[in-house]
């Protein structure tokens, strides 16, 4: 993954409103050709980060940058490598299909009909067909459609599933992925759902209350996470060694959920693997500082 | 980016087509009889200023057929905000319905976005007041015959002020829905502002927007020039006395003021004469317009700098 250009690379990225900070010292480095999944609850500041990415937000402080442009400043230039489908995937809903295809097609220099019209009768879409009157899923894959036809480099979706039923969902990541097989472009979508994500994405990044905690390739998350589990006592030996990120106990028994610093040697405990899922939602409730050492969430994993 | 802002103001403009089609056919019908009746009883030749008896009776027929429908259609002078504010309606509605993130994540800047967007608003704006005054022109033809251009049912409907006054309703609608990004209520508060203005415009600042001029005169016989100037006030005086002011005579002991001292008063009026009509249209027209850029442009620039 240190191999190629970074795709999106922040530096102490951080965006207020008002006194209210959306997103506070970001750094985060998203390498060309991965798929990355950005999950946190919402209001997590996953959109305000997006934004700031794709150009619609100007930063408060700190720096973003999209293939080593600033998306803001040099706009011209990152636009066109850009597809972003917003949430709820807003389209124009009195145009047709074909029309709304004529909309990119005027908007974009690099525009491909071929692909737009080919996908659209892929999905069974007549051209002739109102955006309005389509289903919500329907109307996701042809912003998504919108997005690809402008040959991006980079793939930005905010939220592209959380409006859609299981079946459009599944249909929907199923049409990522295959872009991705295809085209090999960097995909970052948003989620504040996990499941399905790790089918499609090889790299993590979770947001919770306005700061990264975590980001890297899902193997190295997976592999660097251990489940503890041993009679209830002491946490301090552990925690001098280990990052905690969630403990519970029962009147018998601990359980911890660690970052592991290397080996874990303690014979009283018992190790076992965790998925995916489980460690993103123990980070969602992690607050780093209250106990835990503070230890900044790239380097901690790409150590 | 042509088509796409025309394209997306498509109903808008249906509207505002369907609105000129609305009110020419109201007035195609009424105006041809105006100028039937007009023609016919040789109008044109009549100077409305000192008729002399054959005249009079033929412009007091006119007046009885047709006054309350030209009074009606003073109101007509709502319509340019009505399309002025309806035409601010799809840059809005972006706003709202989230739709300009799409704009903005094609390759074309915001910028130039912004300029097709508005252009386009702007564009079909000006023609559409331009089409309106021509209606107007025509179908009031006889009226500004009888009572002069700055009569103000004329003065708002046939000069060019009509293209100030739609871009104004379509820079504050903008303005307004470039803050509050909700279509509707933006529309209606933006009229409701336009009528205000114009309101204010119309009944006070318009009498000083070019310096007024004065004059005196003695007696009954009113100088044939004040007959097409807009009179802004007058007040007569018998002595040191004052007897009459505004419209009326004063009340009080003036009122047994026989016909023959009548005209031993001295008249003193303040108006807008006749050849003031364009410096007075264009210092207008500029007034709003100028009002427009400016609510345009701040609708472009907030939209720019705290839209995302």
């Amino acid at each position: 993954m240190s191999a190629g250009v970074a795709a999106v690379r922040t530096s102490g990225l951080g965006k207020r409103y008002g006194s209210r900070w959306a997103l506070r010292d970001c750094a985060l480095e998203i390498p060309a050709g991965s798929v990355t999944a950005l999950v946190g609850p919402n209001g997590a500041g996953k959109t305000t980060l997006l934004h700031m990415v794709i150009g619609l937000v100007e930063p408060t402080n700190g720096d973003v940058e999209v293939f080593g442009r600033s998306p803001r400043r040099d706009a011209r230039e990152v636009l066109p490598r850009l597809g972003f489908v917003a949430q709820d995937h807003p389209l124009h809903r009195n145009l047709t299909i074909a029309e709304m295809l004529r909309y990119g097609r005027k908007l974009n220099p690099s525009w491909n009909q071929q692909l737009a019209a080919s996908r659209i009768e892929r999905l069974g879409l007549s051209q002739k067909q109102k955006i309005g009157r389509l289903s919500g899923g329907q109307q996701a894959q042809v912003a998504l459609t919108l997005a690809l036809a402008k040959q991006p480099q980079l793939l930005v979706l905010d939220e592209p599933v959380a409006s859609l039923d299981p079946l459009a969902r599944r249909e929907f990541l199923n049409a990522v992925m295959e872009v991705v097989v295809d085209d090999g472009l960097t995909v970052v979508l948003s989620s504040h759902i996990v499941a399905e994500l790790e089918r499609v994405c090889d790299h993590l990044v979770t947001l919770a209350e306005g700061a990264t905690q975590l980001s890297g390739p899902i193997p190295e998350i997976v592999a660097r996470h251990r489940l503890l589990t041993g009679p209830r006592g002491d946490v301090a030996s552990v925690a001098r060694v280990h990052d905690v990120i969630r403990e519970s106990h029962t009147e018998r028994q601990t359980t911890l959920l660690v970052r592991a610093n290397g080996h874990v040697y303690d014979s009283c405990w018992e190790q076992h693997e965790v998925d995916l899922e489980e460690i993103v939602l123990a980070y969602l409730g992690y607050r780093p500082g209250n106990g835990a050492s503070t230890i900044p969430a790239r380097e901690a994993v790409r150590a | 980016m042509t088509w796409v802002g025309w394209r997306l103001q498509r109903t808008e403009s249906l509207v505002v087509l369907g609105t000129l089609g609305l009110l020419a056919a109201f007035l195609v019908p009424t105006g041809i009889q105006m100028a039937n009746a007009y023609h016919r009883d040789g109008l044109a030749a009549c100077l409305s200023f000192n008729p002399g008896p054959t005249c009079a009776g033929a412009v007091g027929g006119f007046r009885q057929r047709f006054q309350s429908l030209i009074d009606l259609s003073n109101w007509f002078t709502l319509v340019p905000g009505l399309i002025g504010v309806l035409l601010a309606a799809p840059f809005i509605g972006e706003l709202e319905h989230g739709t300009y993130r799409l704009a903005w994540t094609q390759s074309i800047t915001r910028g130039r976005w912004l300029a097709g967007k508005l252009g386009v608003a702007v564009a079909t704006a000006t023609v559409a007041a331009g089409a309106l005054i021509l209606l107007f022109a025509w179908w009031r033809a006889p009226s500004v015959h009888l009572d002069g251009r700055l009569d103000t049912g004329n003065y708002d409907t046939t000069g060019i002020v009509v293209v100030g006054y739609t871009l104004f309703a379509l820079g504050l609608a903008l303005a307004l829905g470039a803050v509050w990004r909700r279509v509707a209520p933006s529309l209606v508060v933006a009229f409701v502002g336009y009528f205000a203005t114009r309101l204010f415009v119309d009944l006070s600042l318009r009498d000083h927007l070019i310096a007024p001029l004065t004059t005196t005169y003695r007696g009954t016989s009113q100088p044939g020039f004040l007959y097409n100037a807009h009179i802004i006030s007058m007040y007569a005086a018998l002595g040191d006395h004052e007897i009459m002011s505004g419209g009326g005579f004063v009340l009080g002991g003036q009122r047994k003021l026989a016909a023959p001292r009548l005209g031993h008063a001295v008249f003193h009026v303040v108006y807008q004469p006749e050849s003031h009509y364009w410096p007075l249209q264009l210092a207008e027209t500029g007034l709003f317009a100028g009002l427009a850029a400016i609510l345009v442009l701040f609708a472009a620039w907030w939209t720019r700098e705290r839209a995302a």
